[in-house]
């Protein structure tokens, strides 16, 4: 784990401050491969936001078995869509991250049972988990409490799941979820823990840019984030025509997707987008959720120290 | 349609066809509909022994392509732990292993990180990009194959197994994504100690698999599907669901319980088939397991497809059966048409007899049948017509004589009363005027008046009975009346004279009833005797009043009867009407009578002369009777002797 964190970090520090030069260019990682979980942004560039903000933009997706940090460490790019406990890591490592926009208010991360019983009962079961890095609240919480899951990092979580290597997978509400359920072998709600139900309904997609570029380019930081809100809004008025826009961007990565399971992961990634005291799109980080990671990962030793509300704002 | 209709109701053999034809076709129809059921089952039962027939031949050769795949892993799993101390013959074995084998698309031969000294990755991997086989060690740092489901799955399960179909692609690849899909077959490498090692992956490209199970085709639009154990389309011939949906996908937005049921019974590796919409259409789905894989293979036909034929020919045969029964109903129609045609002629015939043509000559019919029967009865039957006709031309004939004679006698009775009025022009001092109408051609009333040494005689009666009798014993008492009268003869003496005379052999028993008056028109004193006559009603100043009269009775009854007369002063100025009771007991059609008062009400308007009161009582009783027949002769006088000016 320290290799990995410290290998993140190199990565991180290398990729956001080779790029700081550039101008127009702004070149965002996404955490995965292309889905309807960055419609938002597919929408802003297709629909010229970027552009109209004076912003070239290149969306950067890994291959499946790359580990988010890893992408970072090879690109050049400005900004990172990382999961909120994962950002608090790397600051926590020694990487000054600010947010400079925050589209999920939930927490999308569930786990799934393979044979229908309750996650929270599986003691020792072995659990399928992604390589693209949103897991660290759910391994806190599995430690918190004594799950002992025996975690198996893969990039065919859903695979190993259907063949039954595995007796859970962690997943996401919108992707690894609908991926199981059109395989017809999860028949029972009851076989599905979701974390946003739980005491631990923590935030997790935002864009992250490294504090010195933020500081060195504020203004470039504002417009891509202004521009990005815009494409999400966008989406969230016009889901069909964002539905087209998704697939064209699927088919360009060949991903082993079809329309209606983009369709429903739209859906639910626009849902989870909605603040749970407010109703609204707040696209805004929560002092409180920032507390409950905190409490969380510490409390099982993921963090080593509180990393602040203030610490992750520009 | 109306027209149509109409047609139909006035044609018999029309009709009569089209009964015979609803009742055809009611057999018809339900023969067909019987043999379509039992048809319908046959062609079912045999879609479903060819189905089962051809889906275990596809299992059979999807068997032994899997059966080969899985032999040539035995084969290089015993090349590999022979020389695990050589990484790099590894190459050769993989590459080998798809040469030799026409099934595969690619082979791997892959290790833990770090087994072999100096590799952290070590995969060595053979496979097809295009025609051109390639063979390269293609693990590093963006291509940890050690997370990837092919090498984990052995790994974890510790046995042999199959993966879900997916995408081997690197992001630096520019080869068409569905010739990547594939789905392999891996084995886990373990040490003597039985320690994981690494696993071996044998692919078989599922666009290949797809193309060879295309021509599986029971059916025009019948197709192939394998599901694998997650529901994916292994094989199918929809390219956007190959690979990319399951057999769950559609039923995650719309619910599709059918579907999703199929799909589970093969998920659970059952066999058998359901009926079920596969999108969008109605059909068969027949499945069967492949074992050792946890796939399932199944044909869908659709039922249009399974029952082309059979609908096809059920609709030649209702084809056929609807022209059949309109075949039926031209012919009956012109075979009952042929049949009943003696009758058409007949009613042509009636028609023209009808028109008055008695001995137009009727169709020769030798014919046994009823209609032969009745073409004769018909012939008896004008025979009769002619004989009638020639009757009743003969009897209309007599008829119009006796009319003629009838016109005679009328004018000759109604020239025995006076008619010329006024009657006495040059006597300003009377004023008469009076009317006879017949309820037939001649009647049984009468009057008369004459003046006759200076007095006014006057009369007027009824004869019982209507008619010709009527009107010879009117005539003859009118003619003794002025006989009578001619001899100045006292009303009471005339009724006597003519009473005894009618009488004398009137075996008859007819009688008449008689108001007899004699005005002397100087002094206006009048003698009167009312035989049984209505009494006459006299317009005095104070209105109309009948006069009193002894009750005499009727002329002709009895001979030698005494009737007694009246007398009558102060006429002068009075005016006098009489009248037969042809008026008062006048009925209309709800046998309402005019009676007394109505007569007496007409009376009561202002008197304007004798003409002027006759024709207004004749107008009123005209509105009183109305459409109904006269039953009774009408006849009415009036007289006035106007006063002498001083």
């Amino acid at each position: 784990m320290k290799r990995f964190l410290t290998a993140l970090f190199a990565a991180v520090t290398a990729v956001l401050s080779l790029s700081a030069g550039a101008q127009d260019k702004f070149v965002l990682s996404t955490q995965a491969s292309a889905s309807a979980q960055f419609a938002g942004y597919y929408v802003a560039q297709e629909k010229g936001f970027y552009q109209e903000e004076g912003l070239s933009v290149e969306l950067v997706h890994p291959y499946v078995t790359q580990a988010v940090a890893d992408v970072i460490l090879k690109d050049s790019q400005q900004a990172a869509i990382l999961p909120l406990s994962l950002a608090m890591r790397l600051v926590d490592s020694g990487l000054p991250l600010v947010n400079i926009l925050q589209t999920s208010m939930n927490s999308a991360t569930v786990i799934i049972s393979r044979w229908g019983a309750d996650p929270m009962t599986l003691r020792g079961a072995k659990v399928a988990t992604s390589r693209a890095g949103f897991g660290q609240s759910a391994r806190s919480y599995a430690e918190l409490e004594h799950l002992n899951y025996q975690w198996i990092p893969t990039a065919s979580a859903v695979d190993l799941f259907i063949s039954g290597a595995v007796e859970a997978t962690l997943g996401r509400s919108y992707d690894e979820y609908y991926r199981i359920l059109q395989t017809g072998l999860v028949r029972s709600e009851t076989a599905v823990y979701r974390f946003e139900n739980g005491p631990y309904n923590i935030q997790q997609e935002g864009v992250y840019v490294t504090r010195s570029y933020q500081q060195s380019h504020p203004d470039a930081v504002e417009r891509f984030a202004r521009a990005s809100r815009a494409g999400w809004e966008w989406a969230a008025a016009h889901p069909e025509e964002t539905l087209d826009i998704v697939m064209r961007y699927v088919k360009l990565h060949r991903i082993e997707t079809n329309r209606t399971l983009q369709q429903l992961m739209l859906a639910e990634v626009l849902r989870l987008q909605m603040d749970p005291d407010s109703g609204q799109r707040a696209f805004r980080l929560r002092p409180d959720m920032v507390d409950k990671a905190n409490d969380l990962m510490q409390g099982t030793g993921l963090l080593k120290r509180r990393v602040t509300f203030e610490e992750l704002m520009p | 349609m109306r027209k149509l209709l109409t047609r139909l109701r006035r044609s018999f053999s029309a009709r009569l066809s089209l009964w015979v034809v609803l009742f055809a076709a009611l057999v018809f129809l339900s023969a067909l509909s019987y043999s379509s059921l039992a048809g319908r089952r046959s062609v079912k039962e045999e879609a479903i022994l060819t189905a089962t027939q051809v889906l275990e031949n596809t299992s059979l050769r999807l068997s032994h392509i899997l059966e080969g795949v899985q032999t040539s892993a035995d084969n290089l799993e015993w090349l590999v732990y022979r020389h695990l101390d050589e990484p790099e013959l590894m190459m050769d074995y993989s590459r080998s292993t798809v040469q030799s084998n026409p099934f595969l698309n690619g082979c791997s031969i892959s290790f833990e990180p770090d087994y072999f000294k100096g590799h952290h990755y070590y995969s060595a991997y053979s496979g097809y990009v295009g025609d051109v086989l390639r063979t390269e060690q293609e693990g590093d740092d963006d291509y940890q194959y050690f997370y990837l489901g092919w090498y984990q799955l052995p790994k974890l399960l510790g046995q042999p197994c199959w993966t879900e179909p997916y995408n081997d692609w690197e992001q630096d690849d520019t080869v068409d994504r569905q010739t990547q899909m594939q789905v392999s077959y891996c084995k886990p490498l373990t040490d003597a100690e039985g320690t994981f090692i690494g696993a071996i992956s044998l692919d078989i490209s599922l666009q290949w698999l797809s193309e060879t199970l295309s021509s599986v085709k029971p059916y025009p639009n019948a197709f192939c599907m394998l599901i694998s154990r997650g529901g994916s389309y292994l094989v199918h011939p929809d390219a956007e669901r190959l690979f990319y949906s399951t057999i769950f996908t559609d039923g995650l937005v719309t619910p599709n319980p059918e579907l999703d049921g199929l799909g589970r019974a093969m998920q659970d590796l059952s066999e058998g088939y359901r009926i079920v919409d596969v999108h969008g259409s109605r059909s068969y789905v027949f499945f069967m397991p492949l074992k050792t894989t946890g796939w399932s293979l199944g044909i869908v036909c659709p039922v249009r497809d399974i029952f082309s034929g059979f609908n096809r020919l059920r609709q030649i045969s209702l084809l056929l059966i609807l022209l059949g029964l309109l075949l039926m109903f031209v012919v009956c129609f012109r075979v009952i048409g042929h049949a009943v045609k003696p009758l058409s002629d007949l009613a042509v015939q009636a028609e023209v007899i009808a028109s008055g043509h008695f001995d137009t000559a009727l169709p020769e019919s030798t014919r046994p049948d009823e209609i032969g029967v009745l073409s004769r009865s018909f012939g008896h039957m004008q025979d009769s017509l002619v004989s009638y006709m020639d009757e009743l031309t003969r009897t209309t004939a007599e008829r119009a004589q006796i009319e003629g004679e009838l016109k005679i006698a009328r004018n000759i009775q109604m020239g025995m009363v006076p008619r010329t009025f006024p009657p006495f022009p040059d006597r300003e001092d009377i004023d008469l005027y009076a009317s006879m109408t017949p309820a037939r051609d001649v009647g049984g009333d009468l009057y008369d008046y004459f003046i006759q040494g200076g007095k006014l005689y006057f009369c007027i009666g009824d004869v019982s009975g209507k008619g010709i009798p009527a009107s010879l014993f009117m005539a003859v008492a009118c003619n003794l009346f002025r006989v009578m009268g001619k001899r100045e003869l006292p009303p009471v003496e005339i009724a006597h004279e003519i009473n005894d005379i009618l009488s004398e052999g009137n075996e008859q028993l007819m009688f008449v009833t008689m108001f007899i008056g004699a005005i002397d028109l100087q002094t206006g004193e009048m003698d009167f005797c009312n035989c049984g006559h209505n009494p006459p009603v006299l317009l005095g100043p104070d209105g109309p009043r009948f006069l009193d009269c002894k009750p005499n009775t009727s002329i002709g009854i009895f001979s030698g009867w005494t009737f007694e007369g009246e007398h009558l002063s102060g006429l002068p100025g009075t005016p006098l009407f009489l009248y037969t009771d042809g008026l008062n007991e006048a009925e209309n059609l709800r046998q309402e009578q005019f009676g007394n008062d109505r007569l007496l009400a007409v009376l009561s308007d202002p008197y304007e002369g004798a003409e002027a009161t006759i024709r207004r009582m004749h107008a009123a009783v005209s509105r009183h009777v109305g459409e109904a027949e006269a039953s009774d002769d009408l006849t009415m006088l009036c007289v006035e002797i106007k006063k002498k000016e001083a």
